[in-house]
């Protein structure tokens, strides 16, 4: 099945330890991996960078190159 | 207050943050810093906060408390060789169709559920955040217990408990993990072909084992018992 995954960077350590194939990383604190509250816009393209990594054939850590910010 | 000591060691002070008489799971990182480090992170802490009083960027109280966890986090798991679910293969199934056209799964260990449909950990009904918490060594034994969520559940109907990280945002805003409405604009946006029915969400902080051996596999059947194409994966 294939899969890809959002972490924050706290845990950015993970994919590569347990051998995930498709990873973002993203500069957020613990308990808002895809972003702030009410920042929908944030969240969103977080989302779109992990979806469009399941298109990689091979495996793939990015990290989310914009930080954290408040909605 | 009744529960602290009169005198308190630095490392106690440290350890109160995580599960102890100030237990605040944003801040429970500090358990892993040394007691110089933890100095070095309260005096940035306090600097910033003079800043934002002076009309500086709240933001940087937040990056301040960003960076530490960063930094504690690090090295939380000790020599990464010993790390016991450590893979050194990184197997990778290829996508067979475009986005446009697959069918995605949400899975996420949030925490979160529908309200009516609590999954009443350890048998007790509306179990506080607070408690769960306090009981997080007994989540960290335990069998998980999977959630479905449909994806058309209003927001509104979506509840948190997870006793392993701070969930005041996950609360305010579901998004933040779980992101449905966003998955359901992308369908309609014509980005993703499909949705699973059901997203699912359980409690991280369980037998870590036991989801590597049984659950996996378990779940990825489920995946495509709902023929999904793949899994979005969001991890507290």
């Amino acid at each position: 099945m294939p899969t890809v995954s959002v972490y924050v960077k706290s845990f950015g350590h993970i994919p590569e330890l347990m051998g995930l194939s498709r990873s973002v990383i993203t500069q957020h604190p613990m308990g808002r991996p895809l972003g702030a509250p009410g920042d929908g816009e944030r969240q969103r393209a977080v989302i779109n960078m992990a979806l469009g990594l399941l298109a990689n054939s091979d495996p793939t850590i990015v990290e989310f190159p914009e930080p954290y910010r408040l909605a | 207050m009744a529960d602290i000591a009169p005198t308190e060691s630095i490392e106690e002070l440290r350890n109160s943050f995580a599960y102890g008489s100030r237990s605040d799971l944003n801040f429970k990182f500090t358990r892993d810093l040394s007691d110089r480090e933890f100095g070095d992170f309260l005096s940035a802490m306090f600097a910033a906060t003079a800043r934002v009083a002076d009309g500086g960027d709240p933001l940087d109280v937040v990056n301040v408390a960003y960076e530490w966890q960063v930094q504690a986090y690090a090295g939380h798991l000790g020599d990464p060789d010993k790390f016991p679910h450590r893979k050194t293969d990184t197997p990778l199934t290829v996508m067979t169709k475009p986005l446009t056209e697959a069918k995605i799964m949400l899975l996420t260990s949030s925490g979160h559920f529908v309200d009516g449909d609590d999954p009443e950990p350890f048998g007790e009904t509306n179990m506080s955040q607070t408690e769960a918490e306090t009981r997080i060594v007994e989540f960290v034994k335990s069998e998980a217990t999977l959630s479905a969520i449909p994806v058309d559940t209003p927001t509104d109907k979506i509840r948190v408990r997870h006793g392993g990280y701070p969930v005041q945002a996950a609360a305010m805003d579901p998004q933040v993990v779980l992101p449905l409405e966003h998955l359901c604009s992308l369908v309609a946006d014509g980005a993703i072909g499909s949705l699973a029915e059901n997203a699912y969400s359980f409690v991280g902080a369980t037998a870590q084992g036991h989801i590597k051996r049984t659950y996996g596999p378990t779940w990825a059947q489920l995946a495509k018992d709902q023929g999904a194409d793949a899994v979005l994966l969001v991890p507290i």
